[in-house]
């Protein structure tokens, strides 16, 4: 485990998902099914789940993940907007939930799903990278660990130079440390 | 005069600092909003009595207008026609229960006011925190016109115009105007005006919030200006009669009071009032051609105009009630605005629970049956529909309901329950079970009292700001 640097879990940047700054929700999504299909499986089970946001430059400017594609198409309207006022106020996951029911039953919540994401661009909608999401490619597996733990992040933006190269997935740093695991059952 | 812009500057950037995060910056709505004259123009006062220890502690303060009773230190604030009524802390020597702990009180509680700005604002009861037993702080605060910080610690907060914060402790928060909060505690939240929160975490959570196109008819407060509406303008339309009775020295009782009653000499009494026994009438409260039966009081900017009270009932700290006849025992909460017409009454039945920050404001007449509780903004009958329901039914609700804008969870019994034992404490603190030798409260206990005036200086450098005083027996 501790001979591994980020480089040697990292998925490339020409493996993942990407789109143009501009693009909208529904391409953004079309890319990441194209790179589901396109991934080389042999070294790890797990899908991506997120699409890298790039500008003219082929620069990482920020990241849609499932979460947020989800949190995007989701309803925001004066009623959805008072449902999660109530929430600050102390009422249990239930009690909202069944105001989300009664919304849900009264307008829909789901309803034009198609249209809606051919109208957002994935710049309203993604996330911009923070200081602590970014990791040299030649930094330890066991340090970028912390930097995933501490942070709380499924994934670090891997950089050589000034240059973006890739992206360490918390999903293929798990299995490697789950291998590491069981091989070490298996020395004892 | 220096000294007091400094002083103004200090508490508009640490209120700021603890706001920070909300993004709400305070300046806007307290630079200018009290005109530096009015600060150096009036008299701050104390009251002595037997019943209350004696220990003030003012350093570097402006107290214009504002008065003082029980164990209240201030230092480095501004308070401005305030009332910090210590007449209900905590006594050393008793015992404080909270869950299953028993936790002794081993000094006398006070209230200790720091870096903070109130403006027309009262500071009652004792703090509820267990944390914090001894020393009820309001701290790092600024409080408009009318609100009520009511055994609620604060640091780090903004309180808008008519707002109530009760029994709950509140840090880095701001509260919108005319919202009502008992909670617990809070932090890091900012209210929205109109919002009517009353929580028991595991008990019962009720929540009730005015639209805003409603409320700002009565209240509207935004940044550069002094607050507007309904609520605002009656008050101002009555404080010629207040100018009066802070100018006298002294001032007769009238012969018609009984002597088990007590009537506050900052009180306004117009004519055709009748006070009966064991009622309480606080300072600055307003009577005019009002009946109050026995055991009724009249708290702190309270307003009682062509009315009847028939008996124990109660109107919290800056209620109002006009053109109204009130059955027994009718609990009205703080800041509700009740208004009939000459032509329109308004009649509520006995036992009848008025929520805190309730508006009734008819032109037809409107009769409220006995044992209801009401909420919200009621004009007509048909807002009383889904602004009120008979308490036993309110009892009856088990795990959640809602009725116009009012939600609830939790259990209805409970929140009848914690209603109904807080209106028989208070009656009780007020005095209004006196039977001639037992059960004294406010009502007797405040008849012997006397008043000092202390003044700030009237010129140079600390122009406006009160000399360093330390009053004790």
């Amino acid at each position: 485990m501790n001979t591994f640097i980020v480089k040697d879990l990292m998925v490339p940047l020409s493996e993942y998902a990407t789109v143009q700054e501009g693009s909208t929700l529904f391409e953004a999504v079309l890319a990441l099914e194209k790179a589901q299909e396109e991934f080389d499986y042999e070294h790890t089970p797990y899908h991506h789940r997120a699409v890298l946001i790039l500008n003219k430059d082929k620069r990482v400017i920020g990241k849609l993940s499932q979460l947020g594609v989800l949190r995007a198409i989701l309803p925001k309207n004066e009623r959805t907007q008072h449902i999660e006022d109530i929430s600050r106020f102390g009422f249990s996951t239930s009690f909202i939930n069944s105001l989300r029911e009664k919304y849900r039953l009264e307008e829909g919540i789901l309803d034009d799903i198609y249209k809606k994401a051919t109208r957002m661009k994935v710049e309203d909608y993604m996330q911009t990278p923070s200081e602590g999401e970014y990791v040299d490619e030649m930094t330890s597996l066991d340090t970028a660990m912390y930097q995933l733990v501490i942070g709380t992040h499924l994934s670090l933006i891997v950089t050589r130079g000034d240059e973006i190269v890739g992206l360490l997935r918390m999903s293929d740093v798990f299995a490697a440390v789950f291998h590491a695991m069981k091989s070490g059952e298996l020395t004892e | 005069m220096q000294a007091l812009e400094k002083l103004l500057d200090r508490i508009i950037q640490r209120v700021n600092i603890n706001l920070r995060e909300l993004g709400f910056d305070v300046t806007p709505y307290v630079r200018e909003l009290i005109p530096r004259m009015q600060m150096f123009k009036f008299y701050a006062f104390y009251g002595i009595t037997p019943h209350h220890p004696l220990n003030f502690q003012f350093t570097h303060s402006n107290l214009a207008g504002s008065y003082f009773l029980g164990k209240c230190r201030v230092t480095n604030s501004l308070l401005y026609k305030s009332d910090i009524r210590g007449d209900e802390l905590k006594k050393k020597g008793t015992v404080f229960q909270f869950q299953e702990f028993e936790i002794p009180i081993t000094r006398d509680e006070q209230i200790d006011i720091e870096d903070s700005f109130l403006i027309k604002t009262l500071v009652h009861n004792y703090s509820h925190d267990p944390e914090t037993l001894e020393k009820f702080f309001i701290k790092d605060t600024i409080s408009m016109h009318y609100a009520n910080i009511h055994g609620s610690p604060s640091d780090g907060c903004f309180l808008g115009p008519f707002s109530t914060v009760d029994m709950t402790t509140m840090h880095d928060c701001v509260i919108g105007a005319f919202s009502y909060i008992q909670a617990g505690e809070i932090s890091h939240k900012k209210i929205d005006p109109g919002t009517v929160w009353v929580r028991s975490p595991d008990n019962f959570n009720f929540l009730y919030r005015y639209e805003y196109n409603r409320l700002n008819k009565y209240i509207n407060f935004t940044a550069g200006n002094r607050p507007k509406g309904l609520l605002f303008d009656f008050v101002e339309d009555h404080k010629k009669e207040f100018e009066r009775v802070f100018a006298l020295v002294n001032i007769e009782t009238p012969r018609s009071v009984p002597g088990s009653a007590s009537l506050d000499r900052y009180a306004v009494i117009k004519p055709h009032t009748k006070i009966s026994e064991n009622v309480l009438v606080a300072q600055r409260a307003y009577l005019q051609n009002a009946w109050l039966g026995k055991g009724a009081n009249a708290q702190e900017n309270c307003y009682i105009i062509n009315s009847r009270l028939e008996g124990y009932d109660i109107t919290a700290h800056g209620g109002k009630i006009v053109e109204a006849d009130l059955g027994k025992k009718v609990f009205v909460g703080f800041n509700s605005f009740l208004r009939g017409r000459p032509d329109a009454r308004l009649t509520i039945g006995k036992d009848s629970i008025v929520m805190p920050h309730t508006i009734i404001d008819i032109s037809n007449p409107l009769t409220i049956p006995p044992d209801h509780i009401i909420w919200g903004l009621v004009t007509n009958k048909h807002d009383l529909e889904t602004n009120s329901m008979p308490i036993n039914d309110f009892s009856k609700i088990e795990t959640k309901f809602s009725l116009g804008n009012m939600i609830f969870e939790g259990n209805g019994a409970s929140f009848v329950s914690a209603f109904r034992h807080r209106i028989d404490h208070i009656l009780e603190a007020n005095g209004a079970f006196f039977n001639g030798a037992e059960n004294k409260g406010h009502a007797q206990k405040n008849q012997s009292i006397s008043f000092n005036t202390i003044q700030p200086y009237p010129m140079g450098e600390l122009k406006g700001l009160y000399p360093s005083i330390i009053i004790q027996p």
